[in-house]
């Protein structure tokens, strides 16, 4: 009962602060947070795959851009469309690249999946660059229009940094709502199934490269959202930002700092490696020098990432904490 | 001979210099893989930091031939300081998180790089006796490009009569199959490991001092010409030093001739290559390791 008690107060109290976060912090950590949502939400859906699936990738950022680049479109050539459209757009979008790509890559695992997904990403970024007529090459596309959202009785001004913030906050949580539900269905089960054995999941009479498919799909058009708000927030996408191999690195390397065995790690892993990028920024030009050496003593330390590092703590020492079911349960 | 098939010749020994720079980063990048299971990520920063050294080595000798001899052994030796203590210890966890330790392992190169270098790029000079052209049947040729193209030649050899010819090969031959019998049969494996991984890293320090004239160094060398070698090893196969070779030579032409024909899309013909190749044999062209 106490454990209830506690959930409840946990999550009222953190809606009550992310509610009223950009009216006492101002307009600086608005955005650091927003930044920080987007990347939570794009760690995530790629955890999906590699925590939850077992499928290793190189390159999730051809979903992270393309999600980008259908928003961005949609809101530069089609006059007269809504925000949520266009982000729908995004999201189908990507959605679309990954079915066009499922029936190659489900049929392959470990190194080759990895391998192809590298192939791709580096084509579509090469693409982006390449096809000036669409994607307008280095410069991308930027300056498209962000029209208010209009709900009937309040028509809300996403240019002001505190409304997008309450945007952003809604899409991307409720994303992240249905990607921790899914993982709680029946077929969430299947999905970890295949991850430690496929043979038998086969064995049992499930489809093992359908339900690869399925889980592959999902985890592109999230990926998609998490980069069409991105786009919405810089009011830019570029192949640099959207499509390079520094963007499929970011969600590995959170996934790998926060640990990959549950689904709120990929979150703290963001929030750890942007809260140090901060930090070193303010004192330091050597951000990479940093961030490298961070990042290399955190995998050899803490191989299983900060949830990892957190759970043996907790062993040891027992620490009651409300959330003990729950991280268990997902992990 | 018409200045047209003149042309094409000349386009063609570009390309296969660049083939043989790409082969000799990725035969190291293979190597490593083939042996230890480990995807090297920081392979081409290691590749950069040869660079850098062949230029310190110049301005401190004044020769390229000391550069040549010299900075390859000084990356190799970074490489086996990194297998020693980070890799090493990272074995028993698992091949992801070695992967994700040689991304930081490059990012801190890559900022150490520019600490000490700065981040313009430093010119180098081609040394006296390789400047110029030379004529064959009709035709010149730069010597430069020449000369890579002997020295990866140079290095295949010595690499192939080291993996076959030799003891120390059958050892690796032998750890490749099963490393664990190999160590259990007296031979230390550790020991075998940070020579692989020396060996490795040296191939892409060759690699490094060779393109420094020709690109001039600078901090995002790694990327231009590191992203080409890992798509070789890619489409090639882990493991294969065979298909490494075919790719490469593959890559420097399409590259090469692209440029000529299609200039804008000439990256994307590589890509489309490797992404055909990956769909029709997921596991690369000669590739036998999963």
């Amino acid at each position: 009962m106490n454990n209830k008690k506690n959930y409840w107060l946990f999550w009222t109290g953190l809606i009550i602060g992310l509610i009223v976060y950009p009216k006492v912090v101002g307009i600086y950590y608005t955005n650091f947070f927003v930044t920080f949502a987007i990347f939570s939400v794009f760690s995530v859906s790629y955890n999906f795959l590699l925590g939850f699936t077992g499928l290793f990738s190189f390159g999730h950022a051809m979903f992270f851009g393309t999600g980008g680049y259908g928003v961005a479109l949609a809101l530069t050539h089609l006059k007269g469309i809504s925000v949520i459209t266009a982000l729908g757009i995004g999201l189908l979008a990507a959605a679309v690249l990954a079915l066009v790509l499922c029936p190659i890559v489900v049929r392959v695992t470990g190194t080759a999946f990895a391998m192809l997904h590298l192939a791709f990403g580096q084509l579509m970024y090469v693409l982006a660059l390449k096809l000036r007529t669409i994607t307008g090459g280095e410069d991308g596309v930027g300056g498209f229009p962000l029209p208010p959202i209009n709900l009937g009785w309040l028509a809300i001004n996403l240019k002001d940094s505190a409304n997008f913030y309450y945007f952003a906050l809604v899409v991307l949580g409720l994303s992240l709502w249905v990607m921790w539900f899914f993982t709680k269905t029946p077929f969430g089960q299947i999905q970890r199934g295949v991850r430690d054995n496929a043979k038998r999941i086969d064995y049992l009479g499930f489809k093992v490269p359908q339900t690869k498919a399925v889980i592959y799909v999902i985890s592109g058009a999230f990926a998609g959202v998490a980069g069409a708000v991105y786009a919405l927030f810089q009011n830019l996408i570029s192949a640099d930002g959207g499509y390079s191999v520094i963007v499929s690195f970011t969600p590995i390397i959170n996934v790998m700092v926060g640990g990959l065995a549950s689904f709120f790690g990929p979150i703290w892993g963001t929030a750890i490696l942007q809260i140090i990028t901060e930090i070193t920024t303010r004192y330091t030009d050597r951000v990479e020098l940093v961030s490298g050496l961070i990042l290399i003593s955190i995998i050899m330390f803490a191989p299983l990432g900060f949830m990892g590092f957190f759970h043996s703590l907790k062993r040891r020492w027992t620490y009651p904490h409300p959330f003990k079911a729950k991280t268990e349960e997902a992990s | 001979m018409d200045p047209k098939t003149a042309m094409y010749v000349a386009q063609g020994i570009h390309g296969l210099a660049y083939g043989m720079i790409l082969f000799l980063i990725a035969s190291g990048l293979n190597i490593i893989f083939g042996m230890m299971g480990i995807l090297n990520l920081a392979h081409t920063a290691f590749f950069m930091l040869s660079a850098y050294f062949c230029y310190q080595f110049i301005t401190w000798t004044g020769s390229y031939w000391m550069a040549l001899l010299l900075a390859p052994i000084a990356t190799a030796f970074f490489g086996i300081l990194l297998e020693k203590f980070v890799l090493r210890k990272m074995h028993a966890i698992g091949h992801l998180s070695e992967l994700i330790v040689t991304v930081g392992v490059g990012m801190v190169v890559l900022a150490a790089v520019k600490i000490f270098w700065g981040t313009e790029s430093l010119p180098v000079k081609i040394p006296e006796a390789l400047t110029g052209l030379v004529y064959i049947a009709g035709l010149e040729y730069p010597i430069y490009r020449l000369f890579i193209i002997a020295l990866a030649l140079l290095v295949l050899m010595f690499m192939s009569l080291l993996l076959y010819k030799t003891r120390l090969g059958k050892i690796v031959q032998a750890a490749v199959s099963d490393a664990d019998m190999v160590n259990a049969l007296g031979i230390n494996i550790p020991l075998v490991f940070m020579t692989v991984f020396g060996v490795g890293t040296w191939l892409a320090g060759v690699a490094g001092v060779a393109i420094a004239p020709i690109l001039t160094v600078f901090p995002g060398l790694d990327g231009q010409v590191g992203m080409d070698a890992f798509m070789v090893v890619v489409t090639g196969g882990f493991g294969s030093l065979m298909g490494a070779f075919i790719v490469s030579i593959i890559f420097g032409l399409l590259n090469s001739y692209g440029v000529q024909f299609f200039s804008s899309l000439a990256p994307v013909l590589m890509f489309a290559f490797m992404a055909l190749v990956l769909i029709i044999r997921p596991l690369g062209l000669f590739g036998v390791r999963e």
